[in-house]
């Protein structure tokens, strides 16, 4: 299948740690549809790689590619309307909740799905909420999942969801994963999802990949990665991982 | 004012020189230069502006005022001076805001065409112009820093540029004219302007002064609203690398 997105040897410093990478060499593809977690311990520059990967941020060498045209060919705001970035701590945009909603509609000239926004509002728990309410004022939970739907209206062809579910109580974080694994079956929109959660990513990934030592350590099937991990460092990483708390379902 | 009555101005820096001192501020050197370069700047000005009055050149006053805004421009853009490209907007501007201000008022013949009305009040619009400037590139770098998230967020839906940090330059804009307006409620009542006490002090009628000093509050407050507005126009690509991304604070 061809890809969707790819990563060629990419590296990162941190202008803090100019003598060793934040991580080097990533190397990987995303194809329509793919639903993939990305695993790993705090510090391995997970959500850097998505701000490089929406262009936010920058890579000190190596290439990313959409459809297989280098990054360097696109303009940025077409590429991040095909791959959006819903970062882990949610931020509300002046105005109501229905302004933020209403946001992709603004910036691009089209037509507000309202009606789908409505539907969206409810997969997540909020169809009680008043849209008329300033959206600074609602609860981090609250925020996080009005800044998903706001994302989902873009209909972007891969989502980078960082920790989306962090701040959500367990019955709301049931209802975003089963709102993206339909979403993504619907729109055969892709996404790479960071999670600290092993049963989430068993629950709502095909493929996952594996980052330590500043580096993809693994790309494999989820059932593969979880009773069969190929690296030592997965091994010990999800036992420590499912010590804590965060076991797999498989 | 006699010579001597001017060498006992420097009383004043004596005083605040010995105030720096007793106070262990360290400004003696910052007040010293200080005090050097004004007396010079100003005595050099004073001959320049003998000599253009007397000679009535037009292009001599159209070189004193280019003079003005490219200095002006390289002082605003310390501000920012990071964001490359940032001090040719701010000439750019300040000229468009000196030629539109300076226009009307010779158009409409509210002064006289000649050197002893275009310098002064050039300077006057471009010295202010110079602080809105400044201003604007300081309220944009606190909202580089504040608003950080905000224009991120936009970024991540699809903005262009110039659409994800609309809001900041709006706020920027905002922020940079108010110390204008603010100062046109308060004229008269809390400061005497520098321009009318000074024709006073020469000996000009309080209200020809003031006639005066109303139509250069009024032309501070159309030149605030054009530097800002046209600045925060042309800046607003500059604060994105080509490659699309928001520079740091």
């Amino acid at each position: 299948m061809t890809a969707l997105f790819t990563l060629e040897r990419l590296t990162k410093y941190l202008p803090e740690q100019p003598e060793q990478p934040l991580f080097s060499g990533i190397t990987a593809q995303i194809t329509a549809g793919e639903r993939i977690t990305l695993l790993g311990a705090s510090g391995q520059g997970k959500s850097t790689l998505m701000r490089i990967m929406s262009l936010l941020e920058t890579s000190d060498s190596g290439s990313i590619a959409l459809d297989g045209k280098p990054s360097s060919a696109w303009q940025a705001k077409d590429w991040r309307k095909q791959v959006c970035y819903v970062a882990q701590q949610a931020v509300m945009l002046p105005g109501s909740v229905e302004a933020n909603l209403r946001t992709v509609s603004n910036l691009h000239s089209i037509p507000f799905e309202k009606e789908l926004a409505a539907q969206l509002m409810e997969a997540v728990g909020l169809s009680r909420i008043d849209w008329t309410r300033p959206a600074g004022d609602l609860s981090g939970g609250e925020k996080q999942r009005v800044a998903l739907v706001r994302a989902l209206l873009l209909h972007p062809r891969l989502l980078l969801l960082d920790e989306v579910t962090a701040s959500l109580d367990p019955g709301s974080k049931q209802e975003v994963e089963r709102l993206l694994l339909s979403w993504s079956e619907r729109e055969h929109t892709a996404y790479l999802w960071v999670t600290h959660d092993l049963a989430q990513a068993a629950e709502v990934s095909d493929t996952v990949w594996f980052m330590a030592e500043g580096r993809l350590l693994e790309t494999s099937g989820t059932a593969d990665f979880f009773s069969e991990p190929s690296t030592d460092q997965a091994r010990s990483f999800i036992h420590r991982e499912s010590a804590q708390g965060g076991v797999a379902d498989e | 004012m006699s010579n001597w009555a001017l060498a006992c101005t420097l009383v004043f820096v004596v005083v605040t020189i010995l105030l720096s001192v007793q106070r262990k501020l360290g400004l003696e050197k910052e007040i010293a230069i200080g005090t050097v370069r004004a007396a010079v700047q100003l005595l050099l000005i004073g001959y320049v502006l003998h000599y253009v009055f007397d000679t009535r050149k037009p292009a001599l006053i159209v070189l004193i005022v280019l003079l003005m805004i490219t200095v002006a421009s390289f002082n605003a853009g310390k501000r920012a001076d990071r964001i490359p490209g940032i001090r040719l907007r701010i000439g750019l501007t300040l000229l468009v805001t000196e030629s539109i201000t300076m226009g009307l008022l010779l158009l409409l013949h509210i002064i006289e065409a000649t050197p002893q009305y275009i310098i002064p009040v050039s300077g006057i619009i471009v010295g202010s112009s110079m602080i809105v400037s400044g201003l604007f590139l300081s309220q944009m770098n606190r909202e580089l820093e504040a608003a950080r998230g905000e224009i991120e967020t936009l970024l991540t839906l699809g903005a262009t540029p110039r659409q994800a940090i609309g809001h900041s330059v709006k706020r920027a804009i905002r922020s940079s004219m108010i110390p204008t307006f603010d100062g046109m409620k308060t004229v008269g009542l809390v400061q005497l302007p520098g321009m009318m006490t000074g024709m006073i002090v020469a000996g000009a009628e309080p209200i020809e002064a003031v006639r005066y000093q109303i139509l250069i509050m009024f032309v501070l407050s159309s030149s605030a609203a054009v530097t800002a507005i046209m600045l925060g126009g042309i800046s607003a690509k500059l604060w994105f690398t080509k490659e699309g991304l928001l520079r740091k604070g």
